[in-house]
């Protein structure tokens, strides 16, 4: 089953540093193959894609088995039959970079002239182009690309009025780049927008840990702050929960 | 009187006695199970019940893409070895874990050397050279599922956030949870930040009309990107 190995200078992940592999034990080798056991699936028609063999599907819940992503490659590997694996991952697709550059920039032009609802079709369109990405190429560019569009989109959803829409792409933000501090910056104008003040300066505090010398975020903070402390100073008259804090 | 062979024999019970024990303990401890620290590699049975198909035999396109597969899962192994290890290591010198979970993990480490090797040299029957590249593209291909995966959960952590929130559309008045802040009402928040807000909210539009636009426009490449995007494994 298994080719004689032959040891090799090699790099087996991008973050290792070249190690020498090891000579392959045969104990150990011989202790994979007795740990195999065959799996129950059939091949489709074209033999590109494997099914569960009890019900003939992809996805079955009841076998607990998800040949979906697998088939998935398989197809695209099987429809470009030039390609003999997948490529390393510098191999970046440039058409499609351009693509998306084009419609972000699109989307830019439309935000400048104020035409919100369009510049968000501009930008969900980039992000869905963003995400056709070959799933081999290297994770940054479509990581860098999706947080921008995404940022984009959060400003203009802002701007629109949309605001749980803005928030939602700026935590999206975060979740894909945690240290930039354009994300954070975001999902708090956005809290402070729909008026859960503590929430969003607890958002600006979390992102100036990231980056403690932004200055939009220390001007953000700030008007919380001011907010804030005008509140605990002057009790609403109009307002029976003022600073006593009875919550009804 | 008592003859010489007494002592003779009485060292040789001693240390045949020792030695049989040696030998019945080693024997023991060598048999002794080890649990496996991972769970089953799915990946690599689907892998090789593949290759063993003869009838009629898997393509080539199937064959790479399970190989692919299986190198995507070594791959979060690896990581996930590498931070238990060190994290245990911890917990056994502070003496919170016993000897057995460490030997699980030594073992599924050689394993998983070997099986690193044997997908290596898989991966070179293929493509010359192909080892090599294949698990780099492994580690990417993870990222970039993850990735993929926090863009699909967007239009449900919407849906979570709207009921959290409320709708946020212009025009609607905001509730803010009021225990979260003492001072601050449910009404006087909103007028004061709208105010305070350094960029204008747009003029109350239509909010039917405009959403309905928006989530249309959404719709659709959501949709396409949905069909192409992974799912979550």
């Amino acid at each position: 089953m298994a080719s004689p190995p032959q040891p090799q200078q090699q790099t087996m992940q991008a973050q290792v540093p070249q190690q020498i592999l090891p000579r392959p034990d045969p104990v150990m080798q011989a202790v994979i193959e007795a740990d195999f056991r065959p799996v129950d699936l059939t091949l489709d028609s074209t033999n590109v894609a494997a099914l569960c063999a009890v019900h003939s599907r992809e996805k079955c819940d009841e076998c607990d088995v998800d040949y979906t992503q697998l088939n998935r490659l398989s197809k695209v590997l099987a429809a470009n039959p030039t390609l003999l694996c997948p490529p390393p991952p510098n191999v970046v697709n440039q058409k499609l970079s351009q693509i998306i550059n084009q419609t972000k920039e699109e989307g830019n032009a439309l935000f400048r002239t104020h035409q919100w609802e369009k510049a968000i079709g501009r930008y969900t369109q980039a992000a869905g182009f963003a995400t056709q990405r070959a799933p081999w190429e290297a994770q940054q560019f479509m990581r860098e690309e999706l947080s921008t569009v995404l940022s984009n989109r959060s400003a203009a959803y802002f701007e629109h009025g949309e605001l749980v829409s803005a928030l939602t792409d700026a935590e999206a933000v975060i979740q894909l780049k945690k240290p930039w501090s354009k994300g954070h910056f975001r999902k708090a104008k956005a809290l402070v927008a729909l008026g859960y003040l503590p929430q969003a300066r607890e958002a600006v505090q979390y992102g100036l840990q990231f980056d403690p010398t932004n200055v939009e975020m220390m001007g953000v903070l700030q008007d919380i702050e001011l907010v804030l402390r005008s509140y605990a100073d002057q009790p609403r008259p109009d307002n029976a929960l003022s600073a006593t804090g009875n919550a009804a | 009187m008592a003859s010489v062979l007494v002592p003779v024999f009485y060292v040789l019970i001693v240390f045949g006695g020792l030695f049989l024990f040696g030998r019945f303990y080693r024997k023991s401890t060598a048999n002794k199970r080890i649990d496996p620290y991972f769970p089953r590699h799915h990946e690599r049975d689907t892998y090789v019940t593949l290759l063993q198909r003869t009838d009629p035999p898997a393509s080539d396109a199937l064959l790479k893409a399970a190989l692919v597969r299986r190198a995507i899962a070594d791959v979060q192994r690896i990581l996930r070895l590498r931070e238990d290890k060190q994290a245990l290591q911890n917990l056994l010198q502070k003496g919170s874990v016993g000897d057995d979970l460490w030997n699980s993990l030594l073992a599924a480490e050689k394993e998983l050397e070997a099986e690193i090797v044997e997908v290596h040299a898989e991966a070179n029957s293929f493509v010359e050279g192909w080892g090599h590249v294949l698990f780099q593209t492994a580690s990417e291909m993870l990222a970039n599922e993850k990735t993929r995966v926090i863009v699909e959960q967007i239009p449900l952590e919407r849906a979570r956030n709207e009921a959290k929130f409320g709708k946020g559309l212009p025009g609607t008045t905001q509730a803010p949870p009021v225990a979260a802040s003492a001072p601050s009402g449910p009404t006087t928040p909103k007028s004061s930040a709208a105010t305070k807000s350094p960029s204008s909210l747009a003029p109350p539009a239509p909010s039917a009309g405009t959403d309905g636009v928006s989530s249309e426009g959404e719709a659709s490449p959501r949709n396409r990107s949905a069909k192409k995007s992974k799912k979550r494994k």
